[in-house]
């Protein structure tokens, strides 16, 4: 029991980090899922402000016209506050006699209070157009005023004489922060990108992990296994190199290679080639492109996994192979690879799920496009919430589509760890007889 | 079939392993590989099977030099200390692997594996995996799949060394009666000289990459070419003693042994005594006290200090009642000594 306490105090550390690092993002992810934070609400809460934004969305929700135009068209009222930015405008003098005249007094439309204006026949106010100036000074409408609770925007609107029965609806429309919705799964499911996003990203694991993670790497093991030492050595630092280089640098080089300028198009340009950007000529360019810049990166991983497999493949094995007659080609078919189960296993659970996760190659190269034809869903993810083109940052949506991530990541880790069933792993006790 | 080395020279770089080394191995022979560690018996062996390359000389297979035939093409079985099952496969898969490499029909491998399988004694083991199987099973299914497409000579690679000692008796005569009944040509690597005498038509005396005696196990114990091949066979082992002869045969601390005979005038010699030809009776007695004694059951083996010469083994059966620190006076049979000069040659 003490131990027990004691191993639970050594793991505090850690569990701390899982907690902090891994547990709260996760949590953190499922709750902006449900909300339609983005950077116009802000993350905290918000104050309530009526914009012909909200007009056009209430005239969808069926709010009358005549309570419409009451909102974006309140009257005119002879008030203080509005004398006070005559004042600043057309003098005092002006201001004083307006008062003494029309104070107090409420107009339904610009022409009525512009007619009374006229009716002062005051010198400041001779042209038409400076009417409309002032009696502008006294409109009072509802729109573009920021209210910071709920109950003082229904003040403004009980005052601009808006019905009680519409003034909820408008309120909730005015709410500037941010609220509870499933919307951004109804939005998930309907929208065409969706489906894109995730083709996208299938297309984008499966061909790097089946052509070049677990392909190429089997492969390059192989290969570097039947090479003499020194040599096989060589060839795997150089397949090693661009997993120590920089992503940035990495894809410059890709860039450099495939740019219409590039070494590939000048390479080819006296063959008569046309001159293209080979990265992004067409969505099948972008798709080799980006697929070889993962592969070439991810190979080397399998390979070092296959490599250090086939090395605790006991030398004998190999050699009664030989022996026995199997060629080098049935040595690799009956003896190797049927050993290498395991590691294969592993390489592919563990690249799909940092393949699913990972876009910074494709942002970096093909930045998504051309369009959106190589836009993964982590991409996506990552534009909506972090570094969208219009500026509006949808948070919330954009923890959606993380938030599906981290489900089918979870589900495939499950999924694999069933598969690799570590009992089996361990070899079976010998029977005795 | 009949397997003859000439000259075979096999260098790992710069160092020679194996020097112009020549073996003809009869057909339906077992012979011995027999040498301390290190001296190239597996390298020798590799090379037969060709898993080694062939620096110099010729591997003949009847009358076919396989020097530079693949390993694929030699058609030899081999056995390996490991065993070398291949651990994803059933035994019944295992043995059958030689012949599915090479296209053979299903029906005919299934009755071959059975065929053999029922050889080497484990027709009931055929679906088991290596893994569930005890060292001695390992070692038939290694046997069979080495046979089952009857080579043309069979490699043995230490293949008693993982085993412990009653196994490796079982295993051994096991072994042998599977080569005789085959009547196949056979080529057993050991450092086991016990194993080598007991079950072999003929042993080779390795050291260093060269053979230095080939004889059949009875004649190479009573007739070694010289100090190295007389000391590594016999178990207790031979003792040697220093000696000189003017008009006698004297030991080192000044004993006579007998008229010098054609050894006269050799005034440095060393005479090499196996413990059965030492003890009570026997020949010209020598003052001794008795050092060590190890009982053995059915006899004791003693080591006894001769006055001042050094020491002797003796092996007499069990009862005689002489024990550690008692002085005797036994004798050497001189009609079995060996006789060598200082630099281990025989005279
Ligand atoms: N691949 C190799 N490269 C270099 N030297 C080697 C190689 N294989 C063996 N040798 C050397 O050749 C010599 C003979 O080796 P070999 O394996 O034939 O010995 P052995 O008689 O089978 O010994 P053991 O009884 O220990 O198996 C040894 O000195 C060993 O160090
Ligand atoms: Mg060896």
């Amino acid at each position: 029991m003490r131990q027990d306490r004691i191993g639970f105090l050594f793991l505090t550390p850690a569990l701390i980090a899982v907690v902090i690092f891994y547990l709260l993002p996760v949590v953190m992810t499922a709750v902006f899922a449900f909300t339609n934070m983005s950077t116009a609400t802000g993350i905290r809460g918000g104050g309530y402000l009526v914009t012909e934004q909200t007009l056009r969305d209430l005239s969808g929700h069926g709010l009358t016209g005549a309570t419409l135009s009451q909102l974006a068209d309140a009257g005119y009222e002879v008030d203080t506050e509005g004398l006070a930015a005559l004042a600043a405008t057309f003098g005092d003098r002006l201001a004083g006699h307006i008062e003494a005249e029309l104070g107090g007094e409420s107009f339904a439309t610009s022409r009525e209070l512009e007619r009374a204006l006229r009716d002062l026949r005051a010198p400041e106010l001779r042209i038409t157009r400076d009417r409309k100036q002032a009696a502008s000074l006294f409109q009072r409408s509802v729109l573009n005023i920021r209210h910071d609770t709920a109950d003082a925007l229904r003040d403004e609107l009980t005052g601009a004489g808006i019905p009680g029965g519409d003034h909820d609806m408008i309120i909730e429309a005015a709410y500037t922060g941010w609220s509870w919705t499933m919307r951004n799964f109804e939005l998930l499911l309907s929208l065409p990108s969706t489906a894109r996003y995730a083709l996208n990203t299938l297309i984008y694991v499966a061909l790097t992990l089946v052509l070049f993670n677990v392909g190429l790497g089997l492969l390059l093991a192989i290969a570097t296994f039947y090479l003499p030492k020194p040599s096989a050595a060589v060839f795997r630092a150089i397949w090693f190199m661009p997993r120590i280089l920089p992503p940035v640098l990495y894809v410059l080089m890709w860039k450099w290679l495939m740019w219409d300028n590039g070494f590939l198009a000048s390479a080819l340009a006296p063959f008569g080639v046309e001159r293209i950007n080979w990265m992004l000529h067409s969505e099948y360019h972008a798709w080799v492109a980006i697929i070889l810049i993962n592969g070439v990166v991810g190979a080397s991983f399998g390979m070092i996994i296959f490599a250090s497999a086939i090395k605790a493949i006991p030398q004998t094995l190999l050699m009664a192979a030989e022996v026995d007659g199997a060629t080098r080609w049935q040595q690799v078919r009956y003896v190797i690879l049927p050993q290498m189960r395991w590691p294969i296993l592993f390489v592919t659970a563990y690249q799909t799920l940092s393949l699913l996760a990972s876009f910074e190659y494709i942002l970096l190269s093909t930045g998504g496009g051309p369009g959106s034809a190589t836009e993964v869903w982590a991409m996506a993810a990552f534009r909506t919430a972090l570094n969208n083109y219009g500026g509006n940052l949808q948070y919330g949506m954009g923890a959606t589509f993380a938030l599906v991530l981290v489900i089918i990541g979870t589900v495939l880790s499950l999924l694999y760890l069933r598969f690799f069933n570590f009992q089996a792993l361990l070899a079976k006790p010998r029977i005795e007889r | 079939m009949r397997l003859v080395l000439e000259g075979f020279t096999k260098r790992f770089g710069d160092t020679t392993v194996i020097d112009a080394l020549d073996l003809t191995v009869a057909d339906g022979e077992m012979i011995a590989l027999l040498g301390p560690s290190g001296c190239g018996k597996s390298t020798t062996l590799f090379a037969i099977a060709g898993l080694h390359q062939v620096d110099e000389g010729r591997i003949l297979f009847g009358n076919r030099d396989v020097a530079h035939v693949s390993p694929q093409e030699r058609n030899v079985g081999i056995v390996f200390q490991n065993y070398a099952l291949y651990p994803h496969m059933t035994v019944a898969q295992n043995i059958a692997f030689p012949l599915r490499v090479r296209g053979e029909r299903v029906v005919e491998m299934d009755r071959k594996v059975r065929e053999i399988a029922g050889l080497v004694q484990i027709g009931e083991l055929l679906e088991r995996k290596p893994a569930q199987l005890s060292g001695g099973q390992q070692q038939r299914v290694a046997l069979a799949r080495a046979l089952v497409r009857k080579p043309d000579v069979l490699l043995l690679d230490e293949p008693l060394a993982n085993l412990d000692a009653k196994l490796r008796m079982e295993m051994r005569s096991e072994i042998r009666r599977v080569q005789l009944e085959t009547g196949i040509t056979a080529i057993l690597v050991t450092h086991d000289q016990v194993e080598a005498m007991s079950i072999c038509d003929r042993i080779a005396l390795m050291k260093d990459g060269g053979i230095v005696q080939i004889a059949e196990p009875a004649e190479m114990y009573i007739n070694p070419m010289d100090r190295y091949v007389a000391s590594f066979l016999g178990n207790p082992p031979i003792a040697f003693l220093d000696a000189m002869a003017d008009e006698e045969l004297r030991l080192a601390g000044g004993a006579s042994l007998g008229a010098a005979g054609r050894l006269q005038g050799l005034d440095r010699l060393v005479l090499g005594v196996r413990p059965e030809h030492y003890g009570p009776g026997k020949g010209v007695p020598l003052e001794g006290v008795v050092v060590m004694l190890e009982t053995h059951g059915r006899e004791d083996l003693f080591e006894v200090e001769l006055a001042g010469c050094g020491r002797l083994r003796a092996i007499l059966p069990a009862g005689s009642g002489t024990r550690i620190g008692t002085n005797v006076n036994w004798g050497i049979d001189m009609d079995h000594i060996f006789v060598f000069s200082p630099d281990g040659r025989r005279l």
